[in-house]
């Protein structure tokens, strides 16, 4: 049939390790998985991805599949820019459906505060070329007509922002991966790294060892533990995140919806259910580990301001709730380099609520630094010794969730 | 349609006769009492909405309210369960998924992927091929469409804090009540099907006291809470919060599939389910169906229907759109037939145990609650028994027994 | 109609399918659950669980003493958004 790929191997659980590799990737995320793909790509490096679980299991397997230009500080409106750009021939490079669609993300501001903050961003995006239109609420609805706006200061909306179905995105990165000689290796944990004189060492839950030049900790939410019995000590934590997914409905809702006084964010997927997500309020103090558990709370929330805002959806039916975790970096920057006192040990975390968007692009920006030593300006931002340093600095106010 | 074209005979004292109108203009003559897919079936309309990958005819199968596919759109709202939904009149249900009604021109999606579609890696190239598709795909999927109109009413919300919860009025749900009513214990009493269709099961009156229409969706452990949505028809959902000291989880067991070629089309139901349908209306069959199952299990429910049991081993495959035969292997013929009732093992309605701390085991058929030997499955918020089936398919005396048995050791202690 | 056996009907997975992604290396119930699409329809598995696990055991790959179904997340039972919104709202608190 025209145009059908071949389905790939995306690794397995009984994938012959070597003794010994270049590059070991702990996390078969898709931070960990982009950057392995892009390093098969550009290089001629022997690489190994080691996943705890099943792929998709992580944060990559659970989250809302959003992706957006529209952000409050250049540097991030740029990057998107870029991974947009990437995904629109994605899915023939990768060779697998990833059904991005770009129906855009409708910003709703309703207070005076998230009016300002839409024209901040919207002049923003026109001077860096993205595409972002300041709207009415009566405009708002020609895009989304059971849309309640009477509230509605300012809205803002881009059409080249879209969603996608995380999941082969994630199987997409490996299955290329693995064409290209990256060994993938599931059900797998790594248990501890062992700083050895010319590398480092894994030692795996299955009681085998790998070991590498450079290795890079893409465990995200999961990482620190990993750092921390390195004495690497950074200030990401695991945050619950939950989310939702209605019942079926035939396409009635383009864009992404996201109403900034709730941090209620909501879309319709190519199957048909409305996906969404909300900030909840008082979350309590900073976990530790991760926290997977669905709560009817966090149902009433999304509940009650979903329904404020379209009260047509009131007597539509959840079809499933779950959580992931997001890895929340203090200052809303990623935390992606070399680690403080373990130079081998590169970090690619801390991506809170927006890894997956960012992933095409960061997955290369990893890839050229470890292979090239090419260093993306974004790098300054994202370094991990920041926080040591002192020079950690807020400059995202755009993060939701 | 007259009376003679009908695929049921019905028995009894006559009950009243209504209609429900089906796809914009078709009335379809019910008695009162009927579920909607009853009627349905009774009037040969067996294909009610299109699947979404293949867009193959599908039509009610568990006839219980577990598997999802007897959709339909009911008095303007989408996705509603055709066969735990009473006929009234006026009521009017539509099909959905369909593009037309008959012929529907998607079905050619069935016919040109004979070999299976392998939705990652179908039309990916090149990219403007990909857009086309992810456009068409897009509204293929997706079942019904949003609802005609704005709820009448806000829902209302109710907290309960009683001694006992009991989940499931089957048989051990109501042996269960029985004995912790008399034994003076404050007991919150739930179903999620309606009122006649228990009665029609038990052969009994039913207490009062049963919240019927009311499906417990979640037990949320850190909250402290087992939430539940009443959803009477004409009247504004509730939604409960139930604080129970102790739980009794009686959700039954539930039908699986039984993976037979061509087990979806319309016109393939679980026999189980049929039973208790038909009994509901005082029904039975006038058209010739078979059984799909083996064992005592199955050849128990074919008597019942008065209908023959073949061994899945036995299945070639089921035929004809609505289901007209089923063709057996090794020369053993075919057997004309316009119901398809499958019988596997009933699989253990574990979900709620499971999620209140319960653990489960693979048991043959289905995953089976575990519990200790009083009938505790968990202790978190609140202790948790299970009670019947869904501890492993056991029938409905043994449920029963086994219900009162459970009940008499929460009344235990409680004291 | 071409002849196909449904594992899990809401989803349109059928038995070749199962095989195929069985053939790319996945054996566990959760990824199979997520490459098939099988578990992920209007039912939540709850049709098609039973058949998938007893494939797998079939099929060498599961073990029937320690295999377990994929997790059960709520809801189990139809709930909706306005139902749902109401939990935010104080309690009626007639206890009825
Ligand atoms: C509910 C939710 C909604 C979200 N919505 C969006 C959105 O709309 N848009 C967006 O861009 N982002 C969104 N995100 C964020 C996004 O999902 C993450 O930023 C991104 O997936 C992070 O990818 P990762 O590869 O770093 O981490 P993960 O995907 O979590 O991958 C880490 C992997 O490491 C593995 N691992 C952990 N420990 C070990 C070990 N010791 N040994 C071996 N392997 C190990 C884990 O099993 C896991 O597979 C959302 C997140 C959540 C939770
Ligand atoms: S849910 Fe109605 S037939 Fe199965
Ligand atoms: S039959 Fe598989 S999800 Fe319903």
């Amino acid at each position: 049939m025209i145009g059908n790929t071949k389905a790939q191997a995306m690794g397995r659980r009984d994938a012959p390790l070597p003794d010994r590799v270049d590059v070991a990737i702990i996390g078969g995320g898709i931070m960990g998985l982009a950057t392995a793909y892009h390093l098969s790509k550009n290089s001629t490096l022997r690489i190994a991805v080691i996943e705890r679980s099943y792929l998709v299991s992580g944060a990559s397997g659970r989250n809302g599949g959003g992706l957006r230009m529209q952000w409050g500080d250049e540097g991030n409106v740029t990057l998107m820019m870029q991974s947009i750009e990437m995904c629109r021939g994605l899915a023939q490079e990768l060779g697998i459906n990833l059904w991005f669609r770009q129906g855009g993300y409708l910003f709703v501001a309703r207070s005076e505060a998230g009016e300002r903050r839409l024209m901040r961003n919207a002049s923003l995006h026109r001077d860096v070329g993205a595409p972002t239109r300041l709207m009415t609420g009566a405009e708002a609805r020609e895009i989304v007509p059971q849309l309640d706006t009477d509230q509605v200061r300012l809205a803002a909306f881009n059409p080249h922002d879209g969603v996608v179905f995380p999941w082969p995105f994630v199987w997409g990165y490996a299955g290329q991966a693995v064409a290209r000689g990256v060994v993938v290796r599931t059900h797998t944990p790594v248990q501890r790294i062992e700083v050895l004189g010319d590398g480092l060492r894994l030692h795996l839950g299955t009681g085998e060892q790998l070991d590498a030049d450079r290795v890079l900790n893409a465990t995200g939410a999961w990482s620190i533990e990993l750092n921390r019995a390195l004495g690497i000590e950074l200030p990401n934590h695991p945050h619950r995140h939950e989310i939702m997914s209605s019942e079926p409905l035939k396409p009635f809702l383009d864009p992404l919806v996201v109403d900034l006084a709730t941090g209620l964010y909501f879309s319709q997927s190519t199957r048909g259910e409305i996906v969404a997500g909300i900030t909840m309020p008082d979350t309590g103090p900073a976990a530790t580990e991760v926290d997977l558990g669905s709560s009817r709370r966090f149902l009433a929330h999304l509940g009650h301001a979903l329904t404020q805002v379209m009260l047509i959806t009131s007597q539509l039916r959840v079809l499933r709730q779950w959580a992931g975790p997001y890895d929340v970096s203090p200052d809303g920057d990623a935390i992606v380099g070399p680690s403080p006192g373990v130079p081998r040990l590169y970090q690619v975390c801390g991506f809170t609520g927006h890894g997956f968007m960012m992933a095409p692009a960061v997955g290369k920006i990893v890839a050229d630094l470890l292979s090239t030593g090419k260093h993306h300006p974004m790098l300054d931002r994202w370094d991990p010794s920041r926080f040591a340093r002192g020079t950690s600095r807020r400059r995202e106010d755009m993060i939701i969730g | 349609m007259s009376d003679t074209d009908r695929a049921l005979s019905r028995r009894g004292p006559a009950r009243c006769a209504t209609a429900l109108r089906w796809d914009r203009d078709q009335l379809v003559t019910a008695r009162e009492g009927d579920t909607v897919s009853l009627a349905l079936l009774d009037a040969g309309i067996l294909e009610t909405s299109r699947s979404a990958k293949y867009r193959r005819p599908r039509g009610a199968y568990c006839l219980r309210g577990d598997c999802g596919t007897c959709l339909v759109r009911i008095n303007g709202l989408p996705n509603r369960r055709a066969c735990l939904t009473a006929v009234h009149e006026g009521i009017r249900i539509r099909p959905q998924n369909r593009l037309v009604a008959g012929a529907d021109p998607s079905a050619l999606v069935d016919t040109m992927l004979r070999g299976g579609m392998d939705h990652h890696h179908f039309m990916v190239r090149p990219r403007v091929v990909n857009q086309l598709m992810q456009g068409v795909a897009r509204n293929l999927t997706g079942l019904g469409t949003l609802p005609d109109r704005m709820p009448d009413a806000p829902a209302q919300h109710r907290v309960l804090e009683p001694d006992v919860l009991i989940v499931g009025a089957g048989s051990a749900g109501r042996a269960a009540h029985a004995v912790l009513t008399d034994g003076g214990c404050d007991v919150v009493w739930v179903d999620r099907r309606d009122r006649d269709g228990i009665v029609a099961e038990a052969n009994a009156a039913v207490s009062d006291a049963l919240l019927d229409h009311t499906g417990v969706f979640g037990v949320y452990v850190a909250e402290g809470l087992w939430a539940a949505m009443r959803d009477t028809p004409g009247q504004p959902a509730v939604l409960y919060s139930i604080k129970p000291r102790h739980v009794v989880v009686a959700t039954g067991a539930r039908d699986p599939i039984l993976a037979v070629p061509n087990n979806d089309r319309p016109g393939v139901v679980a026999a189980r389910g049929l039973l208790q349908q038909l009994r509901r209306s005082d029904a039975t069959l006038a058209v010739p169906a078979v059984v799909i199952g083996e064992g005592a299990y199955a050849t128990a429910l074919a008597d019942a229907l008065g209908v023959e049991a073949l061994p899945p081993a036995d299945v070639d495959r089921i035929e004809g759109n609505p289901v007209d035969a089923v063709s057996l292997r090794d020369g053993k013929g075919k057997r004309e037939c316009q119901l398809v009732a499958l019988a596997p093992l009933p699989a253990p309605a574990y979900e709620l145990a499971r999620q209140a701390g319960a653990a489960v085991r693979w048991h043959g058929g289905g995953f089976s609650v575990q519990r200790d030997q009083r009938g505790r499955c968990a202790t978190t918020a609140f202790t948790v028994w299970a009670a019947g089936d869904v501890t492993g398919y056991m029938g409905p005396q043994s449920a029963a027994d086994d219900g009162e048995r459970v009940a008499a050791a929460v009344l235990h202690s409680l004291r | 109609m071409p002849r196909r056996s449904f594992v899990c009907r809401c989803e349109d997975v059928t038995l070749s399918e199962v095989d195929h992604a069985i053939a790319l290396g996945l054996h566990e119930v959760e990824e199979l659950k997520r490459y098939t699409g099988l578990g992920t329809g209007p039912c939540q598995g709850k049709e098609c669980i039973s058949a998938l696990v007893k494939l797998l055991i079939d099929k060498g790959l599961a073990d029937p003493e320690t295999v377990q179904p994929f997790t059960a997340r709520p809801p189990t039972e139809p709930v909706t958004l306005g139902a749902l919104a109401a939990g935010l709202a104080p309690d009626a608190g007639d206890g009825s």
